[in-house]
Order: C-alpha cells, then sequence, then structure tokens
C-alpha cells in the first residue's frame, strides 16, 4: 500500500501538478518569519502577548525605543522626555509622521489611544495596576506636546512607553464610529510596515511603508507564517520557506548550523530563570538557612556547562545586567560542605529530606532536564527530589494556588526593569510569587517603585538586590540565551530584549 | 421511512445536546480559565475584575444558563483568546478541514478498497502477505513521525513539496497520505476479511456455475455483498478525520478544525471548544446517520425491516 501511495505521488509530480514551491519563490525581498502562533488581535494596547506584539511593532510604532545594546530608554514617536513633577512627565513629539492612512500624528493620538485602552469596553489587559491604570489623565499640550499625569509617582511609566504597551493609534480613525472594529480588520499604524492581509491560523503579510519617518526598510515584504510544531518550523528553515525562527532548541544548533542554508544566532537574553525555594507555605524553605544550603548544594556552573552545553548566563541575585535598574551581588559558590553545614545549623538532616520539584516541559530551555539534574546534585547530599512534570497550564495553576512542591523551576521575561520583576515575585499576595512575608522588603520594594530621582532609584534597586541574594528565595540560575534561525540569504542580529524586528533585517541576495 | 429520518434527526439533537453538557462540565474542571490569556506580571486584584466581567465568578449553574441560552440562539459566545466570535472561528476552519479530510477518504477508499480485494482473492500469496505487511505498518506507523519522515525527504532533502500551510495541490499531498495512511490500512484488512467470507457464500458458487466472469463475480455479487461492513467502518473513520486530524494538521501546519480545537483546549478557551465540539458531534451523528441510510440501499432486508 506504502508503494501505491508513494507511486500515486510521483505521479502527481511527474503530471507537473505539482510546483516546487520553494525553488521558484519569486519574491523579491520578501522576509518569511517562522512564529508558533498566530496573533491574537491586530489593534494594539489591547493583549499582552509577545507573539502578537512582535507582529503588531512592525506596523505600528512605540513612544520611545530601547538602544539595542544598553537597552536602555531612547527616542521614537517621542523625541525626548522630561520630568515635570513626581506625578507628571511631559513627551516632546516627532513631527511630520504621518499614520498609513494619511493621517498626522499628534499628542491627540498619544491621548486618543489612552482613552481607547482605558475604556472598559476594551477590556485591555494593559489597563490594570502593572501597566497603564496608575495614569489618570493624558493631557495635550500643544500638537508635539503630551503629558501622562500620575495618581502616585510612577517612575516605571518611561519603561512601559519603551516597551510594546504603547503602540500609538491613530485617533481620527479610533473615534470614528465603528472605529475599532475597522482598524481590528486592517491596523493602521505609523510602523514600517503596512498590512496586506491575514489569512486565519496560516500567514500575516505586510508590505514595506515607503514613507516611513526612519526610512524605508530593506525588505519589501515581511510574511509571518504560523506553523506550531517545532520539527516542522525547522524543516521550513532547512528548506527556504522562511528565513528567521525564534527558540531553536540546543540539541538541533549543529544541524542548522552545518545545512549550508541557515544559521544560528544567539544573544544573551533578559529572560531569566530560576528554581523558587516556596516559603509562602509549610516546610524547610522557610527557614533562610536551608535556602541558603540550597544555593550552596546546586551546582549552577555544572547545569549550565552539561545540559545547556553553555547557553545560558550565570545570574547571582534576582536580576541580571539586561535590567535596567541591575546592580551586581556576589554568587553563592557551589560549596556542599558549607551547604552541609548550613542543613545542620538550621536542625535539618539533608538525607531525611523528600522534596517535590515542581517544572514545565518545553517553555524555556531543556526545563525540564535541568530540573533533573538539579535533583540529581541534590542527590548526592542524600536529598530525595521527587520531579513532577507538568503541562504548562496546570503548572501555572499550581503555583498560583500554592499547590507546588517545595521547589518549582520558572522563567521571567523580558525582565528589563526592576518593578516588573520584584514586584510580582517578591511579594506574598501575587498571582506567581514563590516567596512573601516579609515587611522589611515589601516596604522597601514599595517606596523604591515610587522613586523618580534616577540616583535614589538605582540606590534603592541595589539595596532591594542585595537583600534578596541574602534571603536567597530562589536558587538563582541564569539568563536564557535566545537561539534564532537565519537563513543565509538575510542579514540581521538577534536582540536581548526579544524584539524581533525586520526593519533591521537585511536581505542580501536570493 | 421518514418517521425514522426524523426520530433519528431527534435522537441527533439529544446527542449534541448531551455532549455540549458533558464537555461544558469538563473544561471547568481543567481550570481557571483566565489566568492563561492575562500577562504574567498582572496584579492578583486585576485577574479578579477581569473574571467578574467575563463572568467567571457566577455560580457554574448560572454559567450553564448563560450558556445554553446563547446555543439556542447559535451563539457561543467570544473567544477567550481571541476576542471574536468562537463559533465563527469554528467555521472559518471548516472548508480546510473538509478538503483535507474528504481528500484523504478519496485516498482511503481508492487504494484500499482495491487492496483488499486483491489480497482476498489471491490469498496467501505473495502480493497478499506484501499487503499485510504494508497494512500492518500503516496501522502501526505513528501520524506525527511519518509526517515529519515525509516531511524531511520530500520538503528538505529534494524540495519537491511545501512544508506545510494550505495553498495548491502541492501542500495537499503529505497532509493527505499521513491523513490516510492509518484508515486505509484499518479499510483493506476489513475489506480482504469481508471478501473472504463472501467469496465462501453460496451464491459466488452458483455465480461461478452459471460461468460468469471471476471479475464478474468479484465486482457484482462479492463486493457489494461486503459493503456493508466496509460503509460502516468508512462512515464512523469520516466522522473521526474531521475532528481528530489534530496530529496532521499541527505537523503540516494546516489552518483546520482540530489544530484550533487542541489549541483552545491548551489555553482553556472555552467558548471555541464548545463551539468545536458543536460542530464536530453535529457532523459526526449526521454522517452516522448518512450511514444508516445508505444501508438500506446497500442490503434491502433493511429496508423490509425498517
Amino acid at each position: 500500500m506504502r508503494r501505491s501511495l508513494s507511486l500515486a505521488l510521483i505521479l502527481l509530480i511527474a503530471a507537473g501538478v505539482v510546483p516546487a514551491p520553494a525553488q521558484d519563490r519569486a519574491r523579491t525581498k520578501e522576509v518569511v518569519v517562522g512564529l508558533g502562533a498566530e496573533p491574537r488581535t491586530l489593534i494594539g494596547v489591547t493583549i499582552v502577548d509577545w507573539t502578537t506584539n512582535n507582529m503588531l511593532e512592525h506596523m505600528y510604532d512605540r513612544l520611545l525605543d530601547r538602544d539595542a545594546k544598553t537597552l536602555k530608554p531612547k527616542p521614537m514617536l517621542a523625541t525626548g522626555w522630561k520630568v515635570i513633577n513626581d506625578t507628571t512627565w511631559e513627551f516632546t513629539l516627532r513631527r511630520g509622521v504621518k499614520f498609513h492612512n494619511g493621517e498626522p500624528f499628534t499628542a491627540e493620538s498619544v491621548k486618543a489611544t489612552y482613552e481607547y485602552m482605558a475604556n472598559p469596553a476594551t477590556k485591555s489587559h494593559y489597563w490594570s495596576a502593572s501597566y497603564w491604570k496608575p495614569v489618570t489623565a493624558v493631557q495635550v499640550v500643544d500638537d508635539a506636546t503630551v503629558r501622562f499625569v500620575t495618581e502616585k509617582p510612577y517612575p516605571s511609566l518611561l519603561d512601559h512607553a519603551s516597551l510594546t504597551n504603547f503602540l500609538v493609534l491613530p485617533a481620527k480613525a479610533l473615534r470614528e464610529p465603528g472605529g475599532v472594529e475597522k482598524l481590528q480588520q486592517n491596523p493602521v499604524g505609523t510602523g514600517p510596515f503596512k498590512f496586506v492581509e491575514w489569512k486565519r491560523d496560516e500567514r500575516l503579510v505586510l508590505e514595506r511603508n515607503p514613507d516611513y519617518w526612519q526610512g524605508p526598510a530593506d525588505a519589501s515584504r515581511v510574511t509571518f507564517r504560523f506553523i506550531p510544531e517545532f520539527s516542522a518550523r525547522m524543516a521550513a528553515l532547512l528548506s527556504g520557506e522562511i528565513d528567521i525562527m525564534k527558540d531553536v532548541p540546543p540539541q538541533a544548533v549543529e544541524a542548522i548550523d552545518k545545512s549550508g542554508r541557515a544559521k544560528v544566532r544567539s544573544t544573551v537574553s533578559s529572560r531569566i530563570n530560576y528554581l523558587a525555594l516556596v516559603n509562602l507555605k509549610p516546610g524547610p524553605m522557610q527557614d533562610v538557612r536551608v535556602r541558603r544550603a540550597m544555593n550552596h548544594a546546586v551546582n549552577v556552573d555544572e547545569l549550565i556547562a552539561q545540559v545547556l552545553k553553555g547557553r545560558a548566563t550565570r545570574m547571582c541575585g534576582p536580576m541580571a545586567p539586561t535590567n535596567v535598574d541591575f546592580a551586581p551581588v556576589e554568587c553563592y559558590k557551589h560549596d556542599p560542605a558549607r551547604a552541609q553545614a548550613l542543613f545542620k545549623e538550621a536542625g535539618v538532616d539533608p538525607t531525611k529530606l523528600a522534596l517535590t520539584l515542581d517544572t514545565p516541559s518545553g517553555r524555556y530551555p531543556l526545563d525540564k532536564d535541568v530540573s533533573q539534574a538539579i535533583a540529581a546534585q541534590l542527590q548526592r547530599l542524600g536529598i530525595k527530589v521527587n520531579v513532577v512534570v507538568n503541562e504548562w497550564g496546570t503548572h501555572l495553576d499550581k503555583i498560583k494556588n500554592r499547590n507546588t512542591g517545595d521547589l518549582f523551576f520558572l522563567g521571567w521575561g523580558p525582565a528589563l526593569y526592576g518593578q516588573g520583576t520584584m514586584d510580582p515575585l517578591f511579594r506574598g499576595d501575587q498571582t506567581y510569587s514563590s516567596y512573601g512575608n516579609n515587611k522589611a522588603l515589601e516596604d522597601k520594594l514599595a517606596r523604591a517603585t515610587t522613586l523618580v530621582d534616577a540616583k535614589a532609584r538605582a540606590a534603592a534597586y541595589a539595596e532591594l538586590q542585595k537583600m534578596v541574594h541574602d534571603e536567597a528565595p530562589w536558587v538563582f540560575l541564569w539568563q536564557q540565551h535566545d537561539l534564532y534561525g537565519v537563513a543565509s540569504q538575510v542579514e540581521w542580529s538577534p536582540r536581548a530584549d526579544e524584539k524581533v524586528w525586520m526593519y533591521e533585517a537585511r536581505v542580501v541576495a536570493r | 421511512m421518514r418517521a425514522y429520518v426524523l426520530s433519528r434527526l431527534g435522537q441527533t439533537v439529544l446527542v449534541v445536546a448531551l455532549s455540549l453538557t458533558a464537555v461544558f462540565g469538563l473544561v471547568r474542571l481543567s481550570g481557571d480559565p483566565v489566568l492563561f490569556f492575562m500577562p504574567m506580571d498582572i496584579q492578583a486584584k486585576d485577574v479578579n475584575e477581569f473574571r467578574q466581567r467575563l463572568g467567571f465568578n457566577d455560580p457554574l449553574l448560572v454559567q450553564y444558563g448563560r450558556f445554553v441560552g446563547g446555543a439556542l440562539r447559535g451563539d457561543f459566545g467570544q473567544s477567550l483568546r481571541y476576542r471574536q466570535s468562537a463559533l465563527g472561528l469554528v467555521i472559518e476552519r471548516l472548508p480546510a478541514t473538509l478538503l483535507l479530510a474528504s481528500t484523504a477518504v478519496l485516498l482511503t477508499l481508492v487504494v484500499a478498497v482495491p487492496l483488499g480485494v486483491i489480497s482476498a482473492v489471491r490469498r496467501n500469496t505473495a502480493v497478499d502477505h506484501a499487503a499485510t505487511v504494508a497494512t500492518v505498518l500503516g496501522q502501526a506507523v505513528p501520524g506525527f513521525w511519518l509526517g515529519l519522515m515525509l516531511i524531511y525527504l520530500f520538503s528538505v532533502q529534494l524540495r519537491w513539496l511545501p512544508t506545510g500551510g494550505r495553498g495548491g495541490l502541492a501542500h495537499l499531498v503529505m497532509p493527505s497520505i499521513v491523513l490516510a495512511a492509518f484508515f486505509a490500512a484499518r479499510v483493506a484488512r476489513l475489506t480482504r476479511s469481508a471478501v473472504l467470507e463472501s467469496l465462501g457464500e453460496d451464491y459466488v458458487l452458483t455465480a461461478r456455475a452459471k460461468g460468469l466472469a471471476e471479475t464478474r463475480v468479484i465486482a457484482k455479487h462479492t463486493l457489494r455483498n461486503s459493503a456493508v461492513p466496509i460503509v460502516t467502518l468508512a462512515g464512523l473513520e469520516i466522522g473521526q478525520l474531521l475532528g481528530g486530524a489534530v496530529i496532521t494538521e499541527t505537523v503540516f501546519a494546516w489552518p483546520g478544525l482540530g489544530r484550533l480545537t487542541v489549541q483552545a483546549l491548551l489555553n482553556r478557551d472555552f467558548p471555541v471548544v464548545l463551539a468545536a465540539v458543536f460542530v464536530i458531534s453535529t457532523t459526526y451523528t449526521l454522517i452516522n446517520l448518512a450511514v444508516d441510510l445508505l444501508y438500506g440501499w446497500l442490503d434491502p432486508r433493511v429496508r423490509l425491516r425498517a
């Protein structure tokens, strides 16, 4: 039967019914990006989702951008900003920028975007306390000047403005009756590419905006193709159907590099991985000495070298250098003797410890393998660790309901500013935290998140990082390395903040 | 006859209603739907506000009542993930799934039935043994593996066929082969045994005694009498192909119903899951009804009893 099937296939091809798609792709300067999922919406400032925003920011611009190297805020649609007082921020806007529908970009666009987001009918994720709810009003000063007024001092405003959290929408189109629905179907931004079509579960096609204010892109077209299966995505890269794919697993790097059709490009990511030592429920991890002992017991360097083949960068505290509020702290050294001593001090016999480690599988690079390796390392001290592999949804539910074991594996990112990491992870009442009930830490955290002055903010976060390091709420692991497969005919370098922006891609030759 | 069809249609409504109720209960056991499509750094009170707004804080019975009320008007609510009509998303995927499923069924019947007949007629010959090996393989090889191997060979190495997606005929070749492989193997096995059984019957002996050509004996007397189990199996399989092409659709990035449904389940997008169950269970029961009506045409004895 198999023979008959292949015979039928060969007949089909011989009959010339089947075009050879990979070879006669007659596109000239099209870049095709392979993604695992399609966008959840085409209108900005509505849904927080990396995949969605990655596509959207080809059509819309941010208020501020980030420097590719330092990841510090830099001008984009806003050319500058200043602090008027603790609760008022003023942005100067770029003049002469036009939306794809011809509408000029002005302070009114910023105001209308804010109002769309704040409208309860929008159900925007961004209208929440961790994003834009602290902003009580956006005021138009003149066409090119706009002010953000906050209820309390809110220095993270600048961090949000320089992410995809404020993609500016066109005011007039938005305020027309039925305007929102129209913009959902036919998104209009100021970005380097214009919307062409979206075929559900197949592709999103964009074309170059020749009038882009930073100059037209090199790529004439950007197509995002949705290929859920990783192996199929890799096959599409190797067969030349797609030019860029994200999250190549470390074990596939060699196959891609050797293919002659694509290369793997990697960057240290702002995304961090850690092993939570849960103190939010009764158990040995409520003792700080046990948590410190765990940090001495786990050999992080060995995990990086053996499991991740060097494709991770060790992190000693809760933040990495890609975080604007990073301050260095000293690493816990791998020291089994010190670990034993600390266990003894805490009155814990490691050979009698039986711990459960919850881990997702396939969410972070080799997450399950890392968890099993950690279990093996702890076994050397006689600690029994039962690794439980969860489906992603179950994993999140367990963390939320404080139903995990004493240990769980999690990643966090893009982790680009202090509040975004510390606030949700080190307060006991937050959804995904594992550690809390530390009044001193919470008070300092609350203070740090209101410091508008840059120096005071830096000092406050430096102190917090030291505190968290000493409290050892996690076994601090590493920053992931993001691995991208890039076709030979495309020149593009990945960035630490996971901004995959085809405006920066060069198509060399086909 | 009309009364029969009407009562069967009534049963269809009941079956669909029961499956929707069961699935409604089951998905809610799977966990909290709201957390899934919220950013991870969102504060607990904001999550709760969303839950309130989406009605997930109401008692389950109230939610069920709201669901039934909507479903009766053909409104399954908005997808939690995509914020579009859930039924719309499902209907949008239907043509792609139908295209893939019907190609696979066609391929199955064209290959498997003749293969089964030949195996039966030439039983215990090399042809029969080869066919047995092929069908056992067809059933044993997992679909995702076969799919990936085909992609590797025909897309990466030979570059003849696209790795996936929907498009021209070329895009249809590999997914329909993978989808057909398993079912073709089963249909071929069944055809072989059904034909073998008929071949031993007296009417075959009579037909041969009349001096009919062997091809005519097979085509007219044997095959038609073996058709009932084959049609039954094919009917069940078409139903399965519609909702169950999950793996094939995922491997080949085919924009179909199975892929949408599984994604919706993994993401706890309840309205989409329910809309998909509605469409799949309705089609499934209607196909079963069609198969039962086919019996009457194939076997007059069934007609007489009805």
